[in-house]
């Protein structure tokens, strides 16, 4: 692209922070929970390794490629028209994914606050914020993210430091058990809620030092990592596993059972969720830009402004695919963790193959001298 | 390029009006509310006229779910006063809330009768306090959960509570330090564990221990004196969702005691060979571990309690000769400790009885012993089971460092 390359390391981890923490937050102790009963928070330490190890191939990818995006270099690596092909499914599985990430959060809303308002004003609104900042370039993208950084993550370390005053460490053990497809299972479902790090790919070129960028990601993925295992460990030590099975949002319950001390706000799920809502935009915005910045490489543009806006209506027809609530779980787990394939299996045979050739072009270019 | 610029604008501030100054969907002003701030659950008693509001007619599956009166407190907003009321002045006589009687066979079957009775949308927000009878918590409280829990209004933090008789006669009190009686009542109840007199127990809690197949949950049992002081008399507790038993009030302080909490508001008196008459001890402070082991292949449960007490009271005989001393202390705390571990064990037996696992020592040996847990346990009546047989060894130590004010 022709923006100036300027985004920063700290830019960078914050990118991958606030994309990563977002919707999911909601339902994450529930999924964690409900794949591994008391051993909840190694399930999710371990869906945080996979999409750590997903996050560093994207990362080496760009690295050895550093002035292109994933449409660049994969049109590199495996011939024009199959990487084509491959982007062309990855950008629906983004686009799918934004969309979903909408539709959740818009039942969030009219479920716990927003009662009367329709669904799908709450979710136009979110698309419409993140279509009219996706038009603004990667480096001001990069900005949001660093800007909105501490709200996101203040009020999380607050509630879960709170509410550690109604937890019982019983609850926490033991530590291990529960059944192994069942958790492993459960952790892919978290890799999946990880997988907005994605953006990642389209950033790289845009950083000022791309050569710094494996640091930069690792520590953003670690800081997300801690934030969603505290959450899923609060969550598990304040209700226990079988009552954080029957709620949809533990998260939630967590901000409604948690008051500040002084009785200054007796429950804390408003002030949650208003920060939340910044948290849900921070992804969704990542979701929007990866998918128009894609779109742009695909069709060899130099403006994705024009994308902004088009993908509004296809996105918000995705957001209304499921029919209730239930459906809609069923779909984003089911969609999330065959986003996996596309996330970590598609980048790990680019970077199989890209290695391969390059010792080849180096074999060939040695014989020939 | 101004002028379709400015064109733009034309174009865009109606919009933005239109939009931004219509306000919220929900919008709903405070006085359009009626504000619900507690509700009682009885059991519907005569065959009263029932006005059907969910269903038409009777269908097999209602007529098995008796019928429920719910009595819902609602603050009228005028009269709520701001502020303390000073010298008895005008409106001392008006209730600051109003109390609406409806029945129906669930909750929101009742609710959405009793909406048909108030003009206002009825808000759930500030409810504080559910009281149920005893009557029908002794038939089982599931069947009320569903709703509290699923709708978003209704916080964790409120309170349940079991009542002595009706449950109504909560509603309709008249305290005197609070002009507001759920107010009153939802004080009452956080005293009285800020003050160490019951273990924090919210409806949340309450929840999640009901939840649980490893533990018993519990409530406290309240009582109504002269229509207008509550008395916490004790704990209410349950066997799965319905409620066997309860205890006398000092119970709640040795109950207070084994599930650790770190807080001691009760006494006990205790008599001393050592010194002529008895004193009253409080303890103060609890520090209580459980340790978890097998005898003979049954749950063993031992409990080391160390408290921290003091001399509050002492009530000498006429002609007392033998005046406080150190070695009377250490005799003191020595009965005292011997008192707990007897009561504790007293306790427990009772509540084995009726298979009652309130302390949660289920959630013990699931936590500790995963391997006992799997093979013998699955769900909460395995445990039951299992609890019966349990043996417990209590070990008491006491600390008594303070006695007041007074030289001997």
């Amino acid at each position: 692209m022709d923006t100036p390359k300027k985004i920063s390391e700290i830019q960078t981890a914050a990118v991958v922070i606030s994309s990563i923490i977002g919707v999911g937050v909601l339902p994450l102790p529930l999924f964690a929970v409900k794949a591994g009963n008391t051993a909840a928070p190694i399930v999710t330490l371990i869906g945080i390794t996979i999409s750590l190890f997903a996050l560093l191939i994207i990362t080496k990818l760009g690295m050895t490629h550093p002035t292109k995006t994933i449409i660049g270099y994969s049109e590199e690596i495996l011939g024009k028209w199959l990487a084509r092909f491959c982007n062309i499914i990855v950008i629906l599985f983004f686009a799918l994914l934004t969309g979903l990430g909408a539709r959740e959060f818009g039942a969030v809303v009219i479920t716990a606050i927003l009662r009367e308002t329709p669904i799908e004003v709450t979710v136009i609104v979110m698309l419409l914020l993140a279509a009219i900042t996706s038009r603004n370039d990667l480096n001001i993208f990069a900005y949001i993210h660093t800007f909105y950084l501490p709200v996101i993550l203040s009020p999380v370390v607050i509630i879960v430091v709170l509410s550690l005053k109604n937890a019982n460490f019983l609850y926490l053990q033991p530590l291990l058990g529960g059944d192994m497809g069942d958790m492993f299972k459960g952790s892919l479902t978290i890799a999946a809620l990880c997988q907005w790090s994605f953006v990642l790919t389209i950033i790289i070129p845009s950083m000022l030092q791309p050569k710094r960028a494996m640091k930069a990601c690792t520590a953003g993925l670690l800081i997300a990592g801690v934030i969603l295992f505290m959450l899923v460990v609060a969550s598990l030590a304040v209700f226990g596993a079988e009552e954080t099975k029957k709620l949809l949002w533990p998260t939630l319950e967590l901000a409604r059972t948690t008051s500040l001390p002084g009785n200054i706000l007796q429950r804390l799920d408003v002030v949650f969720l208003a920060v939340w809502v910044t948290a849900v935009f921070t992804t969704l915005f990542s979701g929007y830009t990866f998918t128009c910045y894609a779109l742009t490489g695909i069709f060899r543009l130099s403006d994705h402004k024009i994308f902004s806006f088009s993908l509004l209506p296809i996105i918000f027809l995705f957001s209304m695919l499921p029919g209730n609530l239930l459906q809609m779980y069923k779909t984003i787990e089911v969609v999330g963790r065959m986003g996996l394939i596309l996330t970590i299996v598609y980048p790990c045979l680019l970077l199989v193959i890209d290695v391969i050739r390059r010792k080849r072009g180096k074999r060939s270019a040695a014989a020939k001298t | 390029m101004l002028l379709p610029k400015r064109k733009w604008f034309v174009i865009l501030i109606p919009i933005m009006i239109c939009t931004l100054l219509t306000g919220c969907w929900d919008s709903d002003e405070i006085d359009d509310r009626a504000v619900v701030l507690a509700i009682s659950i009885d059991k519907e008693e005569a065959e009263k006229e029932e006005i059907q509001i969910a269903h038409s007619g009777k269908t097999a599956d209602l007529s098995d779910l008796p019928l429920i009166r719910i009595s819902a407190q609602i603050a009228l907003p005028g009269r709520i006063p701001l502020g303390p009321v000073t010298g008895g002045g005008g409106g001392g006589d008006q209730s600051p809330v109003w109390v609406v009687s409806v029945n129906g066979h669930t909750i929101d079957e009742a609710m959405l009768n009793l909406q048909q009775q108030v003009a206002d949308e009825l808000f759930l927000g500030h409810l504080r306090i559910i009281v149920v009878s005893e009557e029908i918590a002794r038939e089982g409280v599931n069947r009320f959960m569903d709703y509290l829990k699923r709708n978003p209004e209704i916080r964790r933090t409120a309170w349940m509570v079991v009542s002595e008789g009706k449950a109504d006669k909560f509603m309709k009190m008249a305290p005197q330090l609070e002009r507001v009686p759920a107010l009153y009542l939802s004080t009452v109840l956080d005293d009285a564990v800020d003050i160490g007199k019951f273990p924090s127990d919210f409806i949340g809690t309450f929840w999640s221990i009901l939840s649980s197949n490893a533990q018993d949950a519990y409530l406290p049992y309240l009582n109504i004196k002269n229509k207008e002081n509550v008395q916490i008399k004790g704990v209410a507790y349950f066997k799965g969702d319905k409620m066997i038993g309860k205890t006398n009030p000092l119970e709640i302080g040795l109950f207070m005691g084994i599930l650790g909490e770190e807080k001691g508001g009760y006494g006990t008196f205790v008599d001393s060979p050592e010194i002529d008459g008895f004193l009253l001890v409080r303890a103060t402070k609890r520090n209580v571990k459980v340790k978890t082991s097998f005898k003979n292949g049954r749950p063993h449960v031992r409990i080391i309690a160390h408290y921290e007490a003091m001399i509050s009271e002492i009530e000498e005989d006429k002609n007392a000769k033998k005046p406080l001393n150190p070695k009377a202390i250490n005799s003191i705390e020595e009965q005292f400790s011997k008192g707990i571990e007897k009561e504790i064990k007293q306790l427990i037996k009772k509540t084995q009885k009726d298979q009652s696992d309130i302390y949660g020592f289920g959630e013990h040996f699931r936590a500790k012993e995963p391997n006992y847990w799997k093979e013998n346990v699955r769900t909460l009546e395995d445990w039951h089971r299992e609890y019966e047989n349990l043996t417990v060894q209590v070990d008491c130590k006491t600390d008594i460092r303070l006695v007041g004010m007074k030289s001997k």
